[in-house]
């Protein structure tokens, strides 16, 4: 569970099953040992989503005719 | 060049007065067609200067080249007009015959035929914005027909866009806007631009193709098209099909931003969102970054009341259940119980029954032991003789005469010696 925390999860991707473990883990029928798999699993998410989030600079590139792309200076932000 | 002209013309007209002609008569001055013509047409070009024209629409006819080629009429005459291509590409759309209109162009002289016609550079249907609405209706139409404006293929923005493709300009002042919004919002993502020409001639096909390209790459999560603000015209590459059809083919959710100026464009008909201006697009586009944080820190905690309870009830579910146990035990117990002591009470019963009958057995034994006992014999007078090694001496011969014996009484045991058989009368008795 804690490896697919680590795993190359797009922020949505992980968002959205940090969602559904949240509704899981407060629906009353959830087993202590789900719940605690699943408590183990979020909060990795949750590691991982903020190392994602703690990003501050925005990243601009620029897609070429050739199909190449490059940074875009001058970031006009 | 005028004067000369007018006076070579006026003194052509006089020599056909002149008779007879004097000896030295000169040649009258001939004139080719040609040159007539040329001379007219230089003679409008340069005395009219270009002017707006107003009228209606008559004969409109495209040519492959795309010219176009038109009469402009009111009741009484009518003005041969002509849109060459190049202009005649800005069009929107054509406009329908018997159209009021107004045209901006050159009076000048279609040497071949000697027609004179007015240069069109510009049309104007008579009301706001007339040629457009009607582009504008006609591609709505078509594209309503194609079923590429229901509801219902509308997508849904992805919540949390790791990859955003913007097509515009990207010297635009819409690009600035959007970067600076994503920046701020949400600044761990990656921003994707594929410049294209927003205005002009062929801006439509250039945007669609920035937009295929874009998606090809199978890259963003989302993609706006859009522009900042400006006149009809300006945005008039957003009402043209090919940007339409490139946004409703796009495999990837668009966002349409197009300026604020008019109420709505094709292509805010066509994407999966529309947004009233780029700015306003990177805000739909984005969640905020710090809302999400915070709500992400809280997540742990959320996560941690869960857990308690499913501990929680765990806990009780465990009390619960060893209660229901207790109970259903109880249930299956009372009758067990009861069982149990029915079956005991005629287990003993019937114990009770056996032990009467074996001790009845037994009095009734020990009788037939009493019977067969020797000592019962014996207390009525008889006696056994037995060897000293207790062998039971039963017939007479066995007593020889000197032979120790033991008699073995009722009451007690005689040492006894043989003297001889005594003879006798009769049995044994």
């Amino acid at each position: 569970m804690t490896e697919q925390a680590k795993e190359e999860l797009s922020l949505e991707a992980r968002l959205a099953r940090l969602e559904s473990i949240l509704a899981r883990m407060e629906s009353e029928d959830v087993e202590l040992d789900e719940a605690l798999h699943l408590f183990e699993e979020g909060v990795g998410h949750v590691r991982e989503a903020e190392r994602v989030l703690a990003e501050t600079e925005l990243r601009v590139e620029e897609l070429l005719a050739n199909g190449e792309t490059r940074p875009l200076d001058g970031n006009p932000g | 060049m005028s004067d000369e002209l007018s006076l070579d013309l006026f003194n052509g007209a006089e020599d056909g007065h002149g008779e007879p002609a004097p000896p030295p008569a000169p040649e009258p001055k001939v004139w080719s067609v040609s040159q007539v013509n040329r001379a007219v047409k230089g003679l409008l070009e340069a005395n009219v200067e270009p002017l707006w024209v107003g009228g209606e629409i008559g004969q409109w006819t495209r040519s492959r080249a795309g010219h176009c080629y038109f009469t402009l009429k009111d009741d009484r005459a009518q003005l041969k007009s002509v849109m060459f291509a190049r202009d005649a590409a800005l069009l929107p759309t054509d406009p329908d015959e018997g159209m009021k209109v107004r045209c901006f162009g050159d009076l000048t002289l279609y040497e071949a035929r000697g027609d004179y016609q007015l240069v069109v550079r510009r049309v104007e249907a008579e009301g706001a914005e007339g040629l457009w609405r009607k582009a504008f209706e006609q591609l709505k139409a078509a594209l309503e027909l194609d079923g590429l404006l229901a509801p219902e293929r509308k997508r849904a923005l992805p919540s949390y866009p790791g990859t955003i493709g913007v097509v515009t300009s990207p010297t635009g002042a819409a690009v600035r806007d959007i970067l600076s919004v994503l920046g701020r919002r949400a600044p761990w993502a990656r921003v994707l631009l594929r410049g294209a020409r927003v205005q002009g001639e062929g801006a439509s096909v250039e945007l669609a193709r920035a937009l295929e390209h874009l998606a090809a790459t199978g890259l963003p999560d989302v993609i706006i098209v859009g522009r900042g603000g400006g006149s009809l015209e300006d945005l008039w590459a957003f009402n043209e099909e090919p940007l339409a059809r490139a946004i409703a083919a796009c495999p990837i959710p668009v966002v349409s931003a197009v300026g604020h100026e008019v109420d709505v464009t094709i292509s805010d008909l066509v994407a999966d969102v529309r947004a009233p201006t780029p700015s306003a697009a990177a805000e739909t586009v984005v969640p905020d970054g710090v809302a999400l944080l915070s709500q992400l820190r809280r997540t742990p905690e959320r996560l941690g009341r869960g857990l308690r309870r499913a501990a929680q009830r765990r806990r009780s579910a465990v009390s619960e259940q060893l209660a229901r146990l207790a109970r259903a035990m109880e249930r299956r117990l009372g009758p067990a119980r009861q069982t149990l002591d029915m079956g005991a009470l005629s287990l003993e019963r019937g114990l009770r029954r056996r032990i009467e009958r074996q001790r009845a057995g037994l009095t009734g034994l020990a009788g037939r032991l009493e019977a067969l006992s020797p000592l019962a014999t014996l207390s009525r007078g008889y006696s056994v003789a037995r060897t000293p090694e207790g062998r039971v001496l039963r017939h007479s011969k066995e007593f020889r005469a000197g032979l120790r014996f033991h008699l073995r009484l009722n009451d007690g045991t005689v040492a006894a010696e043989a003297i001889g058989l005594v003879e006798e009368e009769g049995n044994d008795g």
